[in-house]
């Protein structure tokens, strides 16, 4: 039993920083209606941007949040600016295609420069534990939940609350509209892109002391963020939190029941429930 | 093209290609054209599926892996002759790609996309895990083929590489006459018109379920071929190799860069990218730059290029897909009938 | 002889009732004109005839065979097709394998589908551009184009939607005079539309429309002097 709540509440720590990965990727289909493949490479990127900021500089992997993400949201603005905006009237195909393109790019140019070597960032808290009523909970999965909180209660302050904010949700909502009240649609997209972006970069910052860092390993983050997205229901930032939430537990909880190798087939086979009963997700937009 | 021109053409190059195992030694060149054969049957393959009726699968690295592992594993732990082998393989694929199908079709657009990548992770994590029937991670290693005797005849005990080279001329061959007929007939029409139009193909009386099942299982057939003959040629099958996602990336990329929906698209891009990534990976582009005097070996680009432009070819891959699509979406062929075009109208 | 029997339709969408106990009935040969101010539920009626979506309440009989929750493709099978209001041409396929894509609905040989698609192009109109991509075609000649595809799969009814949406007055009376010449081949038509007069030339009879229900049925010059048809469309929006 537990077994069980511990396994419950690494997964709820986890799917914190699952979620932000899906809001990110959720906030760039919401504006743009471009399905993100690159998404976990962005992901990647941050953990290698923490990695050398520890190994040159000895910044802590999460104070050196203040840096990355702020770089990352400038790279993807940039990569929004010069390549997506092309094909956002593009087949969603190709979009897709080029996304993929991208994220080969990038996992494939970290590869050359860096090779292919698993890399380990380990602080002083790296493996240290917290103890709370007899169940054992890992520090640094605390720290990024933590952390983690308060972006995302700082990012819905700013889709609430900000002009520029409520500009992008009213973009995701509906573009045409949108333009017509005077907002400049593409000056969103690329702060979404952007946005997107950062976020993964920052979730790729938080796991970096407790996952391995290898060029490849945004690839199995593109496809969980894909399941949180779809779980939460494209487009809605609500609900990519909670599908981050929920995908992170039964990851963690179906390790437990079904052994550790299958929890990447529970994640894939919720995603084709969902996919199939509920496509517009818990909380999504209908999409044609 | 006059329709004269085409066949005198295609006759030289299918008769270039059958002699060309008499005039040329080199095992190198014999293990490029099997793997060029290989891309093409996997790039056309899924042009009739992606090119044809518009359903991108970017998960055909299932049909691969499904084709070589049972293949193999007949070949292997139960000693079925893989001539025997494919067959069950292409069997074991077609019920594949129903049941893919079945789930899959009910999507549409990228939607369809996320689910045939979700479908071919499942199969992969799947054949690490069961290890009893896969050997999981640790993959399946070729002891022996058996010989091929027709009677008493010996025909080919499989040693060098030119039996495996006329296999995979002759599946290359089926594909693309199936492919050819398949645009001409009924089937291809009605492909066609549900990639262009699903809901209206279904009020001018196509079922699109039944139609994209049928390009599906025909897809999956011959992508399991391709998957049986990399097995036994390669020797050594793993999950990390016949079911990633990589690999079902690559398959798009083919048909994407080539051409798609068109039936010499993917021999275009089978015939680009495999060379392209023969010489990245032997050195030899390097060793070229060097030759030509355009970078110093000893400098610090030369010695940077020797050690890691071996490891580029996926990199060289992902910068060709954006830039096909982005400048070219219709791939080498589509820019060249174009450029073709414009040149008659001026 | 009723070809088609509309019986007691109707079709909710959540707590919306797109078609609210419709019932009329179409008779071999006929052109029937469907009528209504905008959101009256015409195209609703459409979709649910062709299997689109099934009613929710209702038969929809056609040739004597109950039609309700057939998919769209047997419904063809059966004779029954319909254009789009908004035009939905096979864009990167040529104007006449448009058409081939319809006559291969009722032969498998490549052959006399091609002759098929040739004559209806010539009824239509548009054979001297069988070669062209549809995707370049102007809205009035791929208004045609479906006209052409539709009844290359020989149906028995067409149902044509708002096939003059959109079009020049010289367009317009072409269609016209296809829709009489379709009826000379014995198709039963139904023909949603905006413009009146076309509608009161076209038609034998007339069903009108109203936030989803039946208004009237009768000849045109019965509807035009019908009080309660004025007051819709003098009340509602057009």
């Amino acid at each position: 039993m537990s077994i069980l709540i511990q396994a419950l509440i690494s997964g709820i720590l986890i799917g914190g920083v699952y979620a932000l990965i899906g809001i990110g990727l959720t906030i760039i289909f919401g504006v743009m209606r471009v399905i993100n493949f690159a998404h976990g490479d962005l992901l990647m990127l941050g953990m290698y941007a923490t990695y050398y900021l520890f190994a040159a500089a000895h910044v802590d992997p999460f104070l050196s949040i203040v840096i990355t993400t702020p770089l990352m949201f400038l790279c993807g603005a940039f990569l929004q600016k010069t390549i997506i905006n092309r094909v956002l009237d593009a087949l969603p195909q190709n979009q897709i295609l080029l996304t993929i393109g991208l994220g080969l790019i990038m996992s494939n140019t970290i590869m050359l420069a860096f090779t292919s070597d698993y890399k380990i960032l380990s602080t002083k808290y790296s493996s240290s534990s917290m103890h709370v009523g007899g169940i054992s909970i890992s520090s640094p999965l605390v720290i990024s939940f933590a952390i983690t909180a308060a972006i995302t209660a700082a990012l819905y302050w700013f889709l609430l609350k900000t002009d520029t904010g409520q500009a992008i949700r009213a973009t995701a909502q509906d573009r045409e509209a949108a333009r017509l009240m005077g907002i400049n649609v593409k000056r969103m997209s690329i702060i979404a892109f952007g946005l997107g972006s950062s976020l993964a970069a920052t979730a790729g910052a938080l796991i970096s002391p407790t996952y391995y860092i290898f060029p490849q390993v945004g690839s199995v983050f593109t496809l969980k963020a894909f399941v949180i997205t779809v779980l939460g229901g494209m487009g809605s930032v609500v609900g990519a939190t909670l599908g981050g939430v929920l995908i992170g537990i039964a990851e963690s909880v179906g390790g437990v029941y079904f052994g550790s190798g299958w929890k990447e087939v529970v994640v894939f086979v919720l995603f084709l429930l969902v996919l199939l009963f509920k496509p517009s997700g818990l909380l999504g937009k209908s999409r044609t | 093209m006059a329709r004269y021109v085409r066949i005198a053409l295609i006759t030289l190059a299918l008769g270039g290609l059958i002699v060309l195992p008499l005039y040329v030694e080199s095992t190198y060149v014999l293990h490029m054209m099997i793997l060029i054969f290989i891309n093409v049957i996997v790039g056309s393959s899924w042009n009739i599926l992606g090119g044809f009726t518009g359903q991108y699968s970017v998960g055909h690295a299932a049909y691969f892996g499904v084709g070589a592992y049972t293949t193999m594993i007949l070949m292997q732990f139960k000693h079925v002759a893989p001539w025997w082998g494919v067959w069950a393989g292409t069997g074991v694929a077609v019920v594949t790609a129903l049941i893919i199908g079945s789930i899959c079709f009910r999507l549409r657009g990228p939607y369809f996309v996320l689910a045939s990548i979700a479908v071919a992770e499942i199969f992969r994590v799947s054949a690490l895990n069961l290890k009893n029937i896969t050997n999981g991670a640790e993959g399946i290693l070729v002891t022996e083929v058996p010989p091929l005797t027709v009677g008493k005849t010996l025909i080919t005990d499989w040693a060098s590489k030119v039996p495996f080279y006329f296999t995979g001329l002759i599946f290359m061959v089926m594909i693309i006459v199936v492919t050819a007929l398949v645009r001409r007939s009924k089937l291809g029409y009605y492909f066609q018109a549900i990639r262009e139009d699903q809901d209206a193909a279904h009020s001018l009386g196509i079922n699109p379920t039944i139609y994209k099942n049928t390009a599906l299982a025909i897809s999956a057939v011959f992508t399991s071929l391709a998957g049986s003959l990399y097995g036994v040629y390669v020797g050594f099958i793993d999950p990390s190799t016949v079911l990633a996602l990589d690999l079902s990336v690559q398959i798009v990329m083919i048909c994407i860069i080539g051409g798609i929906g068109t039936i010499v698209g993917p021999v275009v891009g089978a015939a680009l990218l495999v060379p392209l990534s023969e010489a990245l990976r032997s050195n030899a582009i390097t060793d070229a730059l060097i030759k030509a005097g355009v970078v110093s070996a000893e400098s610090k680009v030369g010695a940077f290029l020797k050690e890691n432009l071996a490891h580029a070819h996926v990199l060289i891959y992902g910068i060709l897909v954006v830039i096909v699509i982005l400048f070219m979406p219709d791939g080498v062929i589509g820019f060249f009938r174009k450029f073709g075009a414009r040149r008659r109208t001026a | 002889m009723a070809i088609l029997e509309i019986r007691h339709v109707s079709k909710f969408f959540g707590g919306l009732a797109a078609n609210s106990d419709v019932s009329f009935d179409v008779n071999e040969a006929e052109i029937v004109g469907l009528i209504g101010p905008n959101g009256a539920g015409k195209t609703t009626l459409f979709n649910c005839i062709v299997g689109y979506y099934p009613p929710s309440k209702g038969e929809i009989v056609f040739d004597g065979r109950r039609m309700n929750g057939l998919q769209p493709d047997k419904v063809c099978k059966l004779g029954m097709a319909r254009t789009w209001q908004k035009v939905r041409p096979l864009t990167n396929l040529s104007v006449l394998d448009n058409v081939v894509v319809g006559a291969l609905r009722r032969t498998s040989s490549m052959k006399e589908a091609r002759e098929h698609a040739h004559e209806q192009l010539r009824v239509v109109g548009l054979d001297t551009k069988s070669s062209l991509s549809a995707g370049a075609l102007p809205i009035g000649e791929r208004k045609k184009l479906e006209v052409a595809r539709v009844l290359a799969t020989r149906p028995k009814m067409l149902l044509l939607d708002e096939v003059m949406g959109g079009l020049n007055p010289a367009e317009s009376e072409e269609i016209i005079q296809l829709i009489m010449t379709i009826r000379t081949k014995g198709i039963t038509q139904m023909v949603i539309e905006h413009d009146m007069k076309a509608i009161m030339r076209l038609s034998d009879r007339i069903v009108v429309l109203n936030s989803g229900e039946k208004l009237a049925e009768g000849k045109p010059k019965e509807i035009v002097e019908n009080p309660q048809v004025i007051e819709a469309y003098l009340g509602a929006e057009e």
